[in-house]
């Protein structure tokens, strides 16, 4: 059964939907954009501006919603026809740089180190006093701590006349003044840098390398004058350091004899092996191995 | 015991006497958990909030640029702030009082609307970088319809737009590419992953003009270039295909833009403030490829095999003997016979 012409027929009560460019269109569909470097008509833009460019963009969104109905659709229930959008291509640039991962805490980095992975615990435990599920910590929760307790019983080997009650209570208070603390450590080091508590596994370490940086920092300050540190007024106690030779130069006007001598020890140096000025064997290797 | 807990909390108080928790890197700690919840939320994050944008008004303004700005916020109603006071700015000499507005803020767009003889009804777009200015670009408008003018339906409020970019002016001149980004910028809205088919309510389209004179000129580049920057809503029509068919309508302001003074983003910057992080770049599917035909094709790595300890069917008649094994064979079946 041939139904082309009724399609056909049918197609015709509609408008159609292609539209035809010189050079395709460029689409960024994460961003709902699309890029036209067709040339556009510059009289028609003079004379009739709006019209003109109203029926160009048309043409261009026409494009950009045929590309956009080509991504998957789905019909999502009560709110309609929903279609999932790609990544976006363009660089647009952040409001703010990314953020720095936190550096490991004390935790962590033992953990690592031993392997010990988190276990995820859930929120609700069921608590079998009161017969329901309540959350592990925190408002209305199943604590273990104990300073709730209705009844404490006095271990055998605890004072008789102590009370209980205020030693839970106490020990809880040490408890979360403890994790304070830790947790202000942690704070430190995440900001002052674990590298060099990392380096220095003792406070010992930590002070000796402390002192030798800044042994290297004061000899470094000393020796960048023009003198190099020399003329410095010396301080009681402090090493000399004696780094740093600068060049020594003869006067030029001096003693001749003293000069001629000098330049003849040098030629003697050159011509020292019986008379010879050319070492013809190792000229002759040298020359071998060049080649 | 009793000695031991004296020590710790001498120690801790000592530490809390170290630290003023309040005041760390001139930033208050906050005192609430609502502060808390606000600051939170101005960190730098993977996946970023949208954009705000602050609108402000230079010293003198028009009644055009008036117009511009308040039509300009509307487009954008969520996440914009108009600042109703003017206020002495002028973003190419000095970023100071700039940076300090957008910082206090949490805002990284901004336009700033100023009319003087030299440089009539001016608009200059610009964007933050990490408390600092990135880059802007400043536009007189030559020719304005407002939003009020316009008798049409308009869009309802903070839905995400479709854009059009005509002219190939936006892929060959370096300021029409920083004002095509400027402008996706500005006006895109949220982040989604999937938008619902009538979200898509209105289309902005940017059309640029005129021929690039050189791109070394700080002077306004085109010779009579122009951008002309319209909004309509769109209306979908039946077509008896998958795709609907497109009429328009001009709903939004309508401006013809004339550019004037850019400023650039440093490179450094710019490739700082573009890097994608690892998390969110595509994932590459590794081994897996699509052939001409369309089948998805891949490898199947099997490691080495030693051919000679294959398990193979054994056909003992073909198996190589030697004579004395013949023999033994022979010797065995006798004795078994």
């Amino acid at each position: 059964m041939d139904v082309s012409a009724q399609l056909e027929a049918q197609k015709s009560k509609f408008k159609s939907i292609n539209v035809e460019k010189q050079v395709p269109l460029q689409f960024d569909l994460g961003l709902l954009a699309s890029f036209d470097t067709n040339a556009l008509e510059e009289n028609k833009l003079k004379t009739e501006t709006d019209n003109y460019l109203k029926t160009y963009t048309r043409d261009g969104t026409q494009l950009l919603i045929n590309e956009i109905f080509q991504l998957p659709l789905t019909s999502v229930q009560d709110v309609g026809v929903v279609v999932e959008l790609p990544k976006i291509v363009t660089a647009i640039p952040r409001e703010k740089p990314l953020p720095k991962p936190n550096p490991p805490t004390r935790w962590e980095r033992f953990a690592k180190i031993k392997g010990i992975k988190k276990n995820k615990k859930s929120k609700l435990i069921y608590d079998e006093e009161k017969g329901e599920w309540v959350p592990r910590w925190g408002y209305k929760g199943a604590n273990d701590d104990g300073s709730n307790e209705w009844l404490v019983p006095v271990p055998d080997n605890a004072d008789p006349f102590e009370d209980q009650f205020t030693k839970l209570r106490e020990a809880k208070k040490v408890r979360i003044s403890k994790n304070e603390a830790r947790r202000r450590r942690n704070m430190d080091e995440a900001e002052t840098g674990e590298t060099q508590k990392l380096e220095n596994k003792s406070k010992a370490g930590a002070k000796a390398l402390k002192k030798t940086e800044l042994h290297q920092q004061i000899s470094v300050a000393k020796t960048s004058t023009a003198s190099l540190g020399k003329f410095d007024k010396p301080i009681k106690g402090e090493p000399s350091n004696t780094k740093g030779v600068k060049r020594k130069f003869e006067p030029n006007i001096g003693d001749i004899q003293k000069e001629k001598e000098a330049r003849l020890n040098i030629l003697n140096k050159i011509i020292d092996k019986k008379g010879e000025v050319l070492n013809v064997r190792k000229a002759i290797a040298k020359n071998h191995q060049e080649n | 015991t009793l000695v031991y807990v004296n020590v710790l909390n001498i120690e801790i108080i000592l530490s809390e006497l170290k630290n003023n928790d309040n005041v760390k890197n001139n930033v208050r700690k906050p005192k609430n958990a609502r502060t808390k919840r606000i600051l939170k939320k101005r960190e730098p994050k993977v996946e970023e909030n949208v954009k705000t944008a602050i609108f402000v008004r230079g010293s003198t303004t028009s009644q055009v640029v008036n117009d511009a700005l308040s039509d300009l916020c509307r487009l954008r109603r969520t996440n914009s702030i108009n600042f109703t006071k003017k206020n002495n700015i002028h973003p190419f000499d000095d970023d100071t009082s700039l940076n300090f507005y957008c910082s206090k803020n949490d805002a990284s767009l901004f336009v700033i609307g100023s009319h003087s003889k030299k440089r009539p009804h001016n608009l200059v777009f610009g964007r933050m970088f990490d408390g600092q200015l990135l880059d802007m670009i400043e536009v007189g408008i030559e020719k304005a319809i407002t939003m009020s003018e316009i008798k049409s339906q308009k869009c309802s409020v903070g839905m995400k737009p479709l854009f059009i970019f005509n002219g190939d002016l936006f892929e060959t001149s370096q300021v029409h590419k920083t004002f095509k980004n400027m402008m996706l910028d500005f006006f895109r809205g949220q982040n989604l992953e999937s938008i619902n088919i009538s979200g898509l309510e209105y289309v902005i389209s940017i059309t640029a003009t005129g021929s690039i004179v050189d791109s070394d000129s700080t002077a306004s580049s085109t010779s009579d270039g122009k951008i002309f920057f319209r909004v309509y809503t769109i209306q979908m029509t039946k077509s008896g295909q998958k795709a609907p068919r497109i009429e328009l309508e001009e709903m939004g302001p309508s401006y013809d833009f004339k550019l004037r003074r850019t400023k650039f983003a440093k490179e450094e910057v710019y490739k700082i403030a573009t890097k994608v992080p690892k998390t969110l770049k595509p994932k590459k599917v590794k081994n897996i490829d699509v052939n001409e035909i369309g089948d998805k094709v891949g490898h199947i790595h099997v490691g080495r095999q030693d051919l000679g300890k294959l398990q193979t069917r054994k056909m003992k008649g073909l198996k190589r003997m030697t004579e004395d094994d013949q023999t033994e064979d022979w010797s065995r079946k006798k004795r078994k016979s």
